[in-house]
C-alpha cells in the first residue's frame, strides 16, 4: 500500500515537473517562426456580467491591478472580479465612454466622454467642459499623458492642458496645418507627438520646434490606395499608436506604418488584414494588434495572425508566415465579438473591448513566458 | 501784500471747489457717462477713474512685521522648539526648559511649516511666499538646501518608508502636493489634492500620509458642499483615497491617532444654505472635529462647541504619542480644547450609525470626551507636543509668543516670548479683531471663520432677508480690497467701516457691534491685505497666449474690425490698476431672486484665485462667465471669441 503511494507520488512530481516541458512543447510547436504572442483562449464577458451595454468602446488595465471599461453607458472598474458601475450620477459628464488614459506618475484616470472630460483621482471626479475650462469640444475621441500635460483630441482640434499649471492650449486649423478640425486620436512618442485627424492624415509635433509637420494621403483618394507604400494609406484616420520608433495608423480605408523614414500601407484585398475597416490600433513593441469590424489582426508587418469567428460560431485563429501559405485553426473559444473597438495588450495578455462585451486573452506559454513564470 | 496773497489763496480754492462741484453737478455725469458709454446707475466720484494708483494703498506700502509664530517642531530629545516665523523670513529655535530664544535664522520666503527628520539633524521649512522647501541644518541653524515645490507650501511632514525617506507637501495655492524623496533630494510626483491643502501628518510606518485641505471643492451652488482629507501612498506618491468632509471645511490640521485607527482633522462645520439671519438659532457655523477611520476612511464628524458656547476657528490638533488625548487649538476663541480620546472612542464604540451621522449637530455631545478647555493668549493656531507628550507647546499667533503647558495636568507652565505682540500697530491690532469671535453671537465664528487670511473660503451664502435660503451671494475675496469701495454686490456701502460696522453686527454678528477704535483698526488691517499672489513667468513677461489675451482684454474692436460698444468693452468696467472703476453695472445675471439686476464691479487683482465668480457665484471657473453666463453680449462682446480667444483671455486674467 506504501508502494503504491509512493509509486503515485513519484510519478504526480514527476508530472509536475515535466508540465512546463510539456506545454513549451506545444507553445513551440504553434509559436514556430512567430515573433509575437499566441492566443490561447478568450474569456468573455457580457451585460450577463453586469457590463451595462453592449458595446464597450475602451478598456485599460491600470497599474493598481484594476480594470477600466469605457462603455456605451458609463464607466466600469473591475476590482476583486466584480464590475462596478461609475456613471452620471456620481459626476461623470455623460455616459458614453470614448478613452481612457492613465497618468503614470499621479495614477489619476482621464477619461473623455461623448460631452467632456473628467479625471478620476482616487474617487473624485473633475469635469472638464468646452464652456466651464480651456477643453477644445465637448466630443473626446482621444487622451495621452505626454510629460506633465495632457493631450486631448477633440472633435473641434487639439487640447493640451498642462497638468501643473491648468493652462490649455488649442492647436486647430487656424493655428496649424490641420485640414480638418476631427482630431481623433493623439499619441506621445518621445521626442514628438502624432496627431490622428479623421480627414486630414496625421500631424507631427516636435517640442524642440514647435512646429507641425504633416503627412497625408499622397494620392488623396478615399477607397483605393493608388501607389502601396507611398505615404499613409489614407487620410481618414481612425487611431494612431506607437511604441519603439513604429507608428502605426488605422484607417477606415485599410493600415499604414511609419518608422521615421519610410512608409508602408496594407489593404485587405493585397494583405492578410481582415478588413480595412480598421476602429482601433495598438502597438506593443514592433507589433500592432488591431481592431477591426471583422475581428483582431495582430502583425509585425511580415507576419500576421488573425482571429475571427467563423459563421458557424467558432473561434478562428489565421497565421500567415513571410512566404507561406496561410493556415487556419479552430479555437475553443472566440472574441465576445469580432467588432472590436479598442484593445490593450502586453506579454501576457490582452483585453478587447467589442460592440457586445469584453474579451479577455490569454496567450500560448512560450519559453520565455515560461522560464520567466518558473523563475518568479 | 501778505492779505492779498491769502486772498488770491482762498480764492483759486474757491474756485476749483466750484468747478469741481458744477462739474460733478453738470458736467460730471455726461462725463461718465461719455467714458462708460451708458448713464451712470450710481454716483461716481473723479478719484473712481482719476488719479487712481495702487501704489498709495495701504498694502502696498511698507507695514510693520511681528514675530507672529506658525509652524512648530520639537526636536526628538524634547529640549528644543523650532519655531517658524513667516512675517519675519525667520525660524527660531528655543530652549523649552528655559523657555528663552536661542537662536534665529534667516530663510527666506515666508517660512511657515515645518518638520524634522528622523536624525533630528535636519529641518524642513516650507517657504509660503517663495514655492519652495528650505533645508536647515540644526547644529548650525544654517539653510543647507533649497528646492521648488508646489505653489504656497503650508505644511510640511517627513516619513520613513520602505523606498527611503520621504516628505510631503502641501501647496495651498496650487492645490497639490509635493511628494519629495530625499536621497536623491528630488520632487518625485505632485499628485492633485483638494482645493488648499493645508495640514499634512504621517503614520508612523510611512504607509500613509493624510493631507487636510482648507476649502471645499467646487461644485454647483445649490449642492452640499464639501471639503475633504486626501490620503497619500508616500512610496508611491500616488493619492490612495480622498475622505469627504461634508458641509465642512477650514481644516487646517490633522493628526493621528494610531491606537485607535483614526485621522483628526479639525473643522468648521458650515451651513451657508441657510439664511445667514439665522446665526442666533446656532445653525451657520459650529466647530468639530473629523475622525476619519486611517484605513477604510470612515467619517464621523463631532462637535468640539458646547449648546451655548462656541469655540471658533479650530486650527490645528496634536495627538499625545499613546492616543489618550487631543489638543485642539481654537484661533477664534482663545483656548485649547482637550479631548479625551478613549471616551470619544467608547462613544463611537456605543453610538449607532445614525447617531454617528447626526453627531456633530448636538453640541450637548462634547461633554462625552472634552475634558478641558486651556485658556491662552490671542490666536492659537498651530501647537505641538513634546516626544514624551509631556508638554504642550501653543503658537499664540497674535501674541508673538509660545504657551508651554504641562499637558498632563493641563497647567499653563509659562511662554517663550518672541515679540512685543505689536499692539502698537493698527494693523495687528485689526487682525487680532479680525480673528476673534468675541464679537459674535455666542463666539460663534470670527471673521476668518468666512475669510481665511482674508481671501475666499469658496463658498456663496444666503446673506439677503428672504429668509427662504434662496438667494446666494457670492462670499468676495478682501485680499487687495482697499480701495475698492463701495462695497457689497449692491454697492450699497461706500466704506469698509459701514461694511464692517453696525448694520453688520446686527445682521450677521448678532451682538454688538465693533467699537469705533476697534473698527478702525479692523478696517486698517483689511486694507492692509494684499491681493491674492498669482503664478506669473519667473521673468515677468506675459507668454505669448497671455499677450493675445491682454490685447482681447483691451480691445475696442473684434478681429474683423467691428466697433465694441463702449459699454461693453473689458477694460470700461475693468480698468487698471485696479481693474475695476467701481460702479454698478448691469451684466445680464440677475437671478429670480435678486433684487436688483445692477451688481457692483468686483477688481480683478488675483480673479484667478478667487473662484466662483458673479454676485451669487454660479459660474465656478472664469470661462464659464462667457460661455454660460454671458449669452447677450452684456458681460462683455464675447459672442465672436473662438476658443483660442477665450483661452487667451482667460491666461491673462490669471496674471493679475
Amino acid at each position: 500500500m506504501k508502494e503504491k503511494r509512493y509509486v503515485k507520488a513519484t510519478a504526480l512530481s514527476l508530472l509536475v515537473l515535466a508540465a512546463p516541458a510539456i506545454r513549451l512543447q506545444a507553445a513551440s510547436t504553434a509559436a514556430v517562426g512567430i515573433p509575437f504572442p499566441l492566443i490561447e483562449r478568450f474569456e468573455n464577458f457580457t451585460m450577463k456580467d453586469g457590463i451595462p451595454s453592449h458595446k464597450v468602446h475602451c478598456v485599460l488595465p491600470a497599474a493598481d491591478g484594476k480594470l477600466w471599461l469605457g462603455t456605451y453607458k458609463g464607466l466600469l472598474v473591475r476590482e476583486d472580479g466584480k464590475f462596478r458601475k461609475i456613471g452620471t450620477e456620481d459626476g461623470l459628464t455623460h455616459p458614453m465612454i470614448m478613452c481612457l488614459a492613465e497618468d503614470p506618475r499621479s495614477g489619476d484616470l482621464w477619461i473623455g466622454t461623448m460631452r467632456g472630460l473628467n479625471r478620476y483621482s482616487a474617487g473624485r471626479i473633475t469635469t472638464y467642459t468646452q464652456t466651464s475650462s480651456g477643453l477644445p469640444n465637448n466630443v473626446v475621441y482621444g487622451l495621452d499623458v505626454i510629460g506633465e500635460s495632457l493631450w486631448v483630441a477633440t472633435a473641434a482640434g487639439l487640447g493640451v492642458l498642462d497638468l501643473k499649471t491648468g493652462a490649455w492650449t488649442i492647436y486647430d486649423q487656424s493655428n496649424t496645418v490641420m485640414h480638418e478640425p476631427w482630431v481623433y486620436s493623439v499619441k506621445g512618442a518621445k521626442d514628438r507627438v502624432f496627431v490622428g485627424v479623421w480627414g486630414a492624415g496625421i500631424l507631427e509635433y516636435e517640442f524642440s520646434s514647435g512646429v507641425f509637420k504633416e503627412h497625408r494621403d499622397p494620392d488623396r483618394d478615399f477607397h483605393f490606395d493608388l501607389v502601396p507604400d507611398d505615404g499613409p494609406v489614407n487620410d481618414i484616420t481612425s487611431w494612431i499608436a506607437w511604441d519603439q520608433g513604429i507608428l502605426w495608423q488605422a484607417t477606415y480605408f485599410g493600415m499604414s506604418r511609419y518608422d521615421g523614414s519610410r512608409w508602408r500601407t496594407w489593404q485587405e484585398k493585397k494583405s492578410p488584414l481582415l478588413s480595412n475597416f480598421l476602429n482601433f490600433i495598438w502597438a506593443r513593441g514592433r507589433v500592432a494588434w488591431v481592431g477591426t469590424d471583422r475581428g483582431v489582426s495582430v502583425t509585425d508587418g511580415d507576419t500576421w495572425v488573425n482571429y475571427r469567428t467563423s459563421e458557424k460560431g467558432e473561434g478562428l485563429v489565421e497565421i500567415t508566415r513571410p512566404g507561406q501559405p496561410a493556415e487556419t485553426k479552430t479555437m475553443s473559444t472566440h472574441l465576445a465579438n469580432d467588432f472590436v473597438l479598442g484593445l490593450w495588450a502586453d506579454d501576457r495578455e490582452a483585453w478587447f473591448a467589442t460592440s457586445d462585451g469584453l474579451s479577455h486573452a490569454t496567450f500560448i506559454p512560450t519559453k520565455e513566458s515560461i522560464t520567466h513564470a518558473s523563475n518568479k | 501784500m501778505k492779505r492779498t496773497g491769502i486772498l488770491i489763496r482762498v480764492g483759486i480754492l474757491v474756485l476749483m471747489a466750484a468747478v469741481a462741484f458744477l462739474g460733478h453737478r453738470f458736467g460730471g455725469e455726461a462725463h461718465v457717462r461719455r467714458r462708460i458709454g451708458q448713464p451712470p446707475l450710481a454716483k461716481a466720484s473723479c478719484f473712481y477713474c482719476h488719479f487712481v494708483s495702487t501704489d498709495r494703498l495701504l498694502w502696498a506700502k511698507p507695514r510693520p512685521h511681528h514675530d507672529s509664530p506658525a509652524g512648530l517642531v520639537v526636536s526628538h530629545d524634547g529640549k528644543r522648539l523650532y519655531i517658524a516665523l513667516d512675517d519675519r523670513d525667520e525660524v527660531a529655535e528655543a530652549d523649552i526648559a528655559t523657555r528663552k530664544v536661542l537662536r534665529r535664522a534667516k530663510v527666506p520666503g515666508g517660512p511657515y511649516g515645518l518638520a524634522m527628520d528622523a536624525s533630528g539633524k535636519t529641518l524642513f521649512v516650507t517657504c509660503r511666499q517663495a514655492d519652495r522647501l528650505a533645508l536647515l541644518d540644526t547644529e548650525m541653524l544654517n539653510e543647507t538646501g533649497s528646492l521648488p515645490v508646489g505653489m504656497g507650501p503650508a505644511a510640511v511632514a517627513f516619513c520613513r518608508t520602505a523606498a527611503g525617506d520621504r516628505l510631503i507637501v502641501a501647496n495651498s495655492m496650487s492645490d497639490d502636493i509635493s511628494v519629495i524623496s530625499l536621497a536623491p533630494l528630488k520632487e518625485l510626483a505632485r499628485p492633485a489634492a483638494g482645493r488648499e491643502p493645508f495640514a499634512v501628518a504621517a503614520t508612523s510606518d510611512g504607509a500613509r500620509a493624510f493631507v487636510a485641505n482648507r476649502l471645499v471643492g467646487l461644485s454647483s451652488i445649490k449642492t452640499m458642499p464639501a471639503s475633504e482629507v486626501t490620503v497619500i501612498d508616500p512610496v508611491t506618491a500616488r493619492v490612495v483615497r480622498r475622505d469627504a468632509l461634508e458641509s465642512a471645511h477650514l481644516s487646517e490640521g490633522v493628526g493621528l491617532d494610531e491606537s485607535h485607527s483614526w485621522a483628526l482633522t479639525p473643522l468648521v462645520k458650515v451651513r451657508n444654505m441657510v439664511p445667514i439671519t439665522q446665526v442666533a438659532s446656532g445653525w451657520v457655523m459650529s466647530s468639530g472635529l473629523a475622525i476619519s477611520d486611517l484605513k477604510r476612511g470612515d467619517v464621523v464628524q463631532i462637535p468640539l462647541d458646547e449648546a451655548n458656547d462656541y469655540f471658533a476657528d479650530p486650527s490645528a490638533v496634536a495627538v499625545d504619542a499613546a492616543g489618550h488625548r487631543a489638543f485642539v487649538a481654537s484661533g477664534g476663541a482663545d483656548v485649547v480644547t482637550v479631548v479625551d480620546l478613549d471616551r470619544l472612542a467608547a462613544w463611537v464604540q456605543k453610538a449607532s450609525a445614525a447617531e454617528r451621522q447626526e453627531a456633530i449637530y448636538d453640541l450637548s455631545l462634547s461633554a462625552e470626551y472634552v475634558v478641558g478647555r486651556i485658556p491662552t493668549r490671542r490666536n492659537p493656531r498651530q501647537l505641538v507636543l513634546s516626544p514624551d507628550g509631556a508638554t504642550l507647546l501653543v503658537a499664540e499667533h497674535l501674541e508673538d509668543s509660545i504657551l508651554v503647558v504641562d499637558a498632563n495636568k493641563l497647567v499653563p507652565l509659562g511662554r517663550i516670548v518672541l515679540g512685543d505682540g505689536g499692539t502698537d500697530d493698527p494693523i495687528r491690532r485689526g487682525e487680532r479683531m479680525f480673528t476673534t469671535a468675541a464679537y459674535t453671537f455666542q463666539h460663534q465664528f470670527s471673521c476668518r471663520s468666512c475669510h481665511p487670511d482674508g481671501h475666499v473660503d469658496g463658498l456663496s451664502y444666503d446673506f439677503d432677508g428672504d429668509g427662504i435660503g434662496d438667494n446666494l451671494l457670492d462670499n468676495r475675496s478682501l485680499q487687495g480690497v482697499a480701495g475698492t469701495g463701495p462695497f457689497k454686490w449692491n454697492g450699497k456701502n461706500a466704506t469698509l467701516e459701514i461694511q464692517c460696522g453696525p448694520r453688520f453686527a446686527k445682521v450677521l454678528m448678532r451682538t454688538d457691534p465693533f467699537p469705533p477704535k476697534q473698527l478702525r483698526d479692523l478696517t486698517t488691517f483689511i486694507k492692509s491685505l494684499p491681493p491674492p499672489r498669482v503664478a506669473r513667468n519667473k521673468d515677468g513677461k506675459l507668454t505669448p497666449s497671455q499677450e493675445r489675451g491682454r490685447a482681447i482684454f483691451f480691445a475696442t474692436k473684434t478681429p474683423d474690425g467691428k466697433e465694441i460698444p463702449l459699454s461693453r468693452r473689458c477694460v470700461t468696467c475693468h480698468a487698471p490698476p485696479l481693474y475695476s472703476v467701481r460702479l454698478p453695472f448691469n451684466i445680464g445675471t440677475k437671478g429670480p431672486h435678486d433684487s436688483t439686476e445692477a451688481f457692483d464691479t468686483p477688481h480683478l487683482l488675483g480673479v484667478a484665485d478667487t473662484a466662483p465668480y458673479l454676485h451669487d457665484g454660479r459660474a465656478q471657473s472664469l470661462e464659464e462667465l462667457w460661455t454660460i453666463y454671458n449669452t447677450n453680449d452684456l458681460h462683455g462682446v464675447s459672442s465672436y471669441m473662438n476658443k483660442i480667444q477665450l483661452n487667451d483671455l482667460v491666461e491673462f486674467l490669471k496674471t493679475l
